[in-house]
Order: structure tokens, then sequence, then C-alpha cells
């Protein structure tokens, strides 16, 4: 199995430095993933040397898990449709395009941003049932408990109530 | 300083002599609630990443053959947003068939930036200035002096410099100008306390809806219809 682990357009050291220690990664090994793709962002970490002279991209073999590393994939499309999980900082956009592929989810919140309302949006969803909320230093427990068939599907798009609101205000309805 | 002071006078009395004009010269306000097949002109001020996002997605719902022209006001420099929307629109053409009469009624705006990011505190009032006075154009003196509404409705969702149009329509209606109905919508990310951006236009526009009810808890004014994305 594959998991993919994004930080998104932004940096997140503590998410990138954990996914990279042999605690998760052997987790992740134990659950049955064989092979992960990182993207990492500007986050900095042990490994980041690799990527020091203006690389791409290394690939790295750890606990027995394979693992290709991005700053910054052209696409994540064909990523996402990949993976049978997806870890993840908590940016709004990420999990929706995530939950709206049905892959199972575990976000990181970024407890370093300011006024941080990331926290707020994954304790919601994570109390709906369609993700589970971790930190750095509980990740390896929750992937190693984490049941993906547990969660509940997300809603799919309804365009319906913007439609409404907006079409009453104009006097179309 | 002086200058822009200067400018911002003489601003205010072209703005009061215009008002003056078009009362007399009886204009017609848009908006309301009556039933109508008309047209409606729409506005949409895209605030880069997710605010951009977010607001394509509740864009996308509605029917462009109802909806037109689009303004889609953007902030310099924000090359993305308008990829997007230009995405978002041709998508949309696709949808409706190449024989839709409105495929192409859509056009951008590009205001200056009330605020860069990082930009010293020192030098924010001038830019921020800069900014309004520019929303003011078009959105109280070009409309005026073509003698047409900016748009029927103007949608905002964040971030700051959604303030300065904001604060360009409200000026239109304290002046008795036609004005677009404004709408905020509050970000799908945003559960237990509103943005930065909220809280400033929450008494501001005409509706202020949020995605998430724990947000109205306090009893001020707001609406929500949950999950819009």
């Amino acid at each position: 199995m594959r998991a993919l682990i994004t930080v998104g357009s932004t940096r997140f050291d503590e998410l990138i430095q954990a996914v990279f220690s042999s605690s998760v990664l052997t987790s992740l090994s134990n659950k049955g993933y064989t092979s992960i793709v990182v993207q990492c962002g500007d986050s900095s970490f042990p490994y980041d040397y690799l990527l020091a002279h203006g690389e791409r991209a290394f690939k790295l073999e750890k606990e027995g898990v394979l693992i290709e590393c991005w700053r910054f994939k052209p696409s994540l499309q064909t990523e996402y449709e990949q993976a049978n999980l997806v870890i993840s900082h908590a940016g709004s956009g990420t999990i929706i395009d995530v939950l709206r592929m049905d892959k199972a989810l575990i976000v990181v919140p970024n407890p370093t941003l300011l006024n941080n309302h990331q926290e707020e949006l994954a304790s919601v969803l994570e109390k709906l049932g369609h993700l589970r909320s971790s930190t750095t230093s509980s990740l390896a427990a929750t992937i190693q408990e984490f049941n993906p068939s547990s969660l509940t599907k997300f809603p799919p798009f309804d365009g319906s109530k913007f439609r409404n609101l907006l079409d009453e205000e104009m006097g179309f309805i | 300083m002086w200058s822009l002071a200067i400018c911002a006078l003489v601003l205010l009395v072209a703005l009061v002599f215009i008002s003056v004009h078009s009362a007399l010269s009886s204009f017609k306000i848009s908006g309301g609630t009556k039933a109508t097949t008309q047209n409606r002109k729409l506005a949409v001020f895209l605030g880069s990443g997710g605010h951009t996002s977010e607001m394509l997605a509740m864009i996308s719902s509605l029917d462009f053959d109802k909806y037109y022209p689009r303004i889609y006001i953007i902030s310099e420099g924000d090359t993305l947003s308008e990829r997007k929307a230009s995405t978002l629109e041709a998508t949309k053409t696709a949808n409706s068939g190449s024989t839709s009469k409105h495929a192409d009624a859509y056009t951008f705006l590009v205001i200056p930036r009330a605020r860069k990011v990082h930009q010293s505190l020192l030098t924010t009032p001038s830019t921020a200035l800069l900014s309004l006075m520019h929303c003011f154009y078009h959105v109280t003196l070009a409309s005026s002096y073509h003698r047409k509404t900016f748009a029927d409705v103007l949608l905002l969702n964040g971030p700051g410099t959604c303030l300065t149009l904001c604060l360009a329509v409200y000026l239109n209606k304290f002046l008795g100008l036609p004005s677009p109905r404004t709408v905020y919508i509050e970000s799908f990310a945003r559960v237990r306390t509103l943005s930065l951006s909220g809280k400033l236009l929450r008494s501001l526009v005409d509706r202020f809806v949020v995605q998430w009810p724990q947000l109205l808890e306090d009893g001020k004014r707001g609406e929500c219809r949950g999950w819009l994305i």
C-alpha cells in the first residue's frame, strides 16, 4: 500500500521530521505501507541536505519503507489517486480535496501557526468522523491504531445551497 | 501623505457632486427582492489561495445565464486566481454548450493591495488609501459617470483587501448612489472564531453568511445554511 504525506505549499518541519522518524516509518510498515511519497515543501529536516543543490526529489529506503521525497511535486493529483492513506497538514483546501476523493486522512494541525484555526477545523471534522486528527508526537501511535473503514463518508459538493441563497437575494426565487 | 489627503478631499467633493447629480437624474436603484427574469451583474472578489478556491467552488454552482456579466476582482500580481477563474469560465462554457450567448461575458478588475505581506506598518496607511481610492474609482466614480451600477451583487470572502471594496460600496450607499448588494461568506475553515475580515465586515455587509452554526452562538447578525463548498 502507498501513503502520501504533504504539507501543501508551506513548511512544517516537525511533521516532516516525524515522518522520517523510525517510529512513524515502523508504524507505516506494520500497517502494510511499503512506499510513501512526501511533499515536504520548504520544511527543514535531517535529510534535506539531499535537496540542498536544487534537486527536486530524492529516494531512500528506511525501516522497510521506500520513500520518495519532493520539495514541490508539479501535480499531486495522481499521487492522491494512488494513495491508500494521506497524512497532511490541516489546511482546509487539502482536507476538502482529499476527503472528496474518498481517501483515508490523518491531519496534523501545525501548533506553531499564529491564530490557530487549523486545530478547530481538524477537531470538528474528527468529531464528525471524517478524518483523524493527530500531533507530531503521537503520529506513530495514531497510524498504528487507525482503521480507515471506521471513517464516515464526506458529503459530496452541494451547490444548491449557495445557488438558492444568491438566487433569493437577487430575486430569482 | 499630504498629496494623498488632498486627493481624498477632491474625491469626496466629486462624490458629493455626483450624488446630487445622480439624485436629480433619478437613478434606478437595482437589487431588492422582487421576482425577475432579468440578468444580474455579478462582482466577485478573489482573495488568493484558499479564499479563491472556496469562492470559485461556490460560483461554480450559479447559472451563468442569469449572472452576467461577471467581474472578477483580483489583487495586483495574483495571476493564479486569474488563471483559476479563467479555467472555471472555460469549464462552464464547455458544460453549457457553445450556444450560450453569455459565454465570454466576464472581465478582470485588478486593484492594488491594501497591504502587502511583510509590509511595514509605517507605509500601510498610504498603500491602503491607494487601494481604497482605486476601489472608490471603480465602484463609485466610474459607475456613476456611466450611469449604471458597478454590479448588482458583490461577493466577498476575505482577506484584508476586500474591506476596502466593502467601504467603497458603503460610501455609495451613504451618498444614495446605486450600489451592489454585498454578501460576505466566511471560510469553511472557520468553525468557532471568525476571521479578521469576518469580524470587520459583519456589520457592514447586507448578508453575512457562515458555514458553521457555532459562529452564530454569540447572537449577533449572520446566517448559516451549512457547508457551501
